[in-house]
């Protein structure tokens, strides 16, 4: 079986550089939910060098967008999962860059860019199995925070408090290794193969 | 002779959540069926764990009432209409309250937006949703009222193209290459095990709007009454799981459980294609409500 490892937030270089692709990671600590709409407003907000309500710095950024309850004011999760990362490509190298973070989470693997600053920055990509939300939330313990609801509430930065988060399997690793790369390389050929 | 009775608005509203509810907590039986044969089948160890997971998850999500997947998609919704049935019911409407009635409940994450400014609705409600449609079919006594939501990490890796007869090839290689390099690009995108639709002839509208449903209403299971069209989809199937794409991209055995062809004629100077992606959570729920409001489940 591949290699697990359990690793707690915040993150650091030592703890993902060692992270080759097919290990399996289990996180402990604080996660924080982005998708597209906060990953535009996140550059607006650097490029207008205003104050982000959320310092990057060590942290694991999941792509996804949860179903959420409030029940007396307080939120509560219901489901949670990945969503399709590569929608993320153009902000890798500010996230991992510029702001730091050190995970990416998420589902069907990202591009060059972000290949190039995982190696850059010693970052990880985990993916998050697929549809699998009701087991995930099962390891979310609390919503600590949530801000820029105004988004709505899949676009919106989750603060989340998991346990035992996993498994995610490490997809792309800071030593230039991508699993998606080398599956999709070898279904073109396949393909050539198969048909001409 | 059934009683015949009216199908209003408030009848349609009920039988529309119940059937809402269920679809998104419960993947059709067929899915489900084929998901537990492939990981049985699977020889890659981590794509078999995958595999074992999703399974896990979908039972799960139906003991406990949560939505199997935290995306709900984008609705469609499938009615076939007898035309011995008294009905007095706006669909459009009464289906878009359903769907803000499910949300409201949890049962729907708020996902629609407008296109351009992208702002939410915040239940779900928006211009065009569901998209329903409607085939007629004479001589019967009942109506199908079938809601698919499709995921849309799915809807990212699809594909349209306008072939030439030249390019469709003979005993159309050039569609199923087509198919075959775009799901060898498509990766772990469109969240496999997937379904495949693949709608082909008319106007690339016409052959978009088939890929959807035949992937969207047509069990995972079930055989094309074409022989030939039959054969294609056994042949694509084959071919498909030699690409070795697997359980959520990572490598396996496993890629799709299923590829539904739908074909109609088209004009001599093309063949419109259309490939739909289905990631393996189908949430597909369907009744018949026949002429004296008696209420069948079909999935």
């Amino acid at each position: 079986m591949p290699e697990e490892s359990y690793l707690t937030t915040p993150l650091r270089k030592e703890n993902i550089s060692k992270l080759r692709v097919r290990n399996i990671v289990f996180l402990n600590g604080t996660v924080y939910t982005a998708r597209d709409m906060a990953h535009i407003r996140i550059m607006d907000f650097l490029r207008e060098n205003k104050q982000l309500p959320v310092d990057f710095e060590g942290t694991a950024v999941f792509h996804a967008g949860p179903v959420m309850e409030k029940n007396g004011g307080e939120w509560r999760i219901k489901v949670i999962g990945p969503t399709t990362s590569m929608r993320m490509e153009p902000f890798s190298e500010t996230i991992l860059g510029k702001l730091g973070a050190k995970a990416i989470i998420g589902k069907g693997g990202m591009g060059k860019g972000t290949q190039q600053a995982l190696e850059k920055y010693c970052g990880v990509y985990l993916l998050s199995p697929p549809g699998c939300s009701v087991v995930q939330a099962k390891a979310v313990e609390k919503v600590l925070r949530v801000h820029w609801i105004d988004l709505g509430v899949p676009e919106a930065i989750w603060v989340l408090e998991v346990k035992m988060f996993g498994p995610l399997i490490v997809a792309m690793d800071s030593n230039g290794n991508n699993i998606f790369d080398e599956v999709k390389e070898r279904a073109l050929n396949k393909v050539k193969s198969l048909l001409g | 002779m059934k009683d015949m009775k009216t199908i209003d608005n408030r009848f349609l509203l009920n039988t529309a959540i119940e059937v809402m509810k269920k679809s998104c907590t419960e993947i059709a039986s067929d899915a489900k069926e084929l998901l537990l044969q492939a990981s049985k089948k699977e020889r890659s160890p981590a794509a078999k764990r995958l595999l074992e997971m999703m399974v896990k998850n979908a039972e799960l999500a139906s003991t406990e009432g949560k939505p199997v997947c935290q995306s709900p998609g984008y609705p469609v919704a499938y009615i076939t209409l007898g035309d011995r049935v008294s009905i007095n019911a706006n669909f459009q409407k009464v289906l878009g309250e359903a769907i803000v009635i499910a949300t409201n409940d949890g049962y729907l994450r708020p996902s629609m937006v407008d296109p351009i400014t992208r702002v939410n609705s915040g239940d779900n409600s928006g211009i065009g949703v569901p998209d329903i449609e409607i085939e007629h079919v004479p001589d019967a006594d009942y109506v199908d009222l079938v809601v698919s939501f499709k995921g849309c990490g799915a809807e990212l890796a699809n594909v349209t193209k306008v072939l030439t007869p030249f390019q469709v090839g003979e005993n159309g290689l050039g569609v199923k290459k087509l198919v075959l390099e775009t799901v060898a690009n498509a990766g772990g995108i469109p969240c496999p095990p997937v379904a495949i639709g693949v709608g082909i002839g008319g106007q690339i509208h016409y052959a978009a709007k088939l890929s959807r449903r035949a992937i969207g209403l047509r069990k995972w299971t079930d055989k094309n009454v074409d022989p030939d069209v039959a054969e294609m989809e056994n042949e694509l199937l084959r071919l498909v799981n030699q690409l070795g794409i697997g359980p959520a991209g990572i490598g396996g055995d496993t890629t799709a459980l299923a590829v539904k062809v739908e074909k109609v004629h088209t004009h001599t100077a093309i063949c419109p294609v259309a490939i739909n992606f289905h990631c393996w959570p189908a949430r597909r729920a369907g009744v018949r409500i026949h002429s004296d409001k008696t209420v069948e489940q079909l999935f």
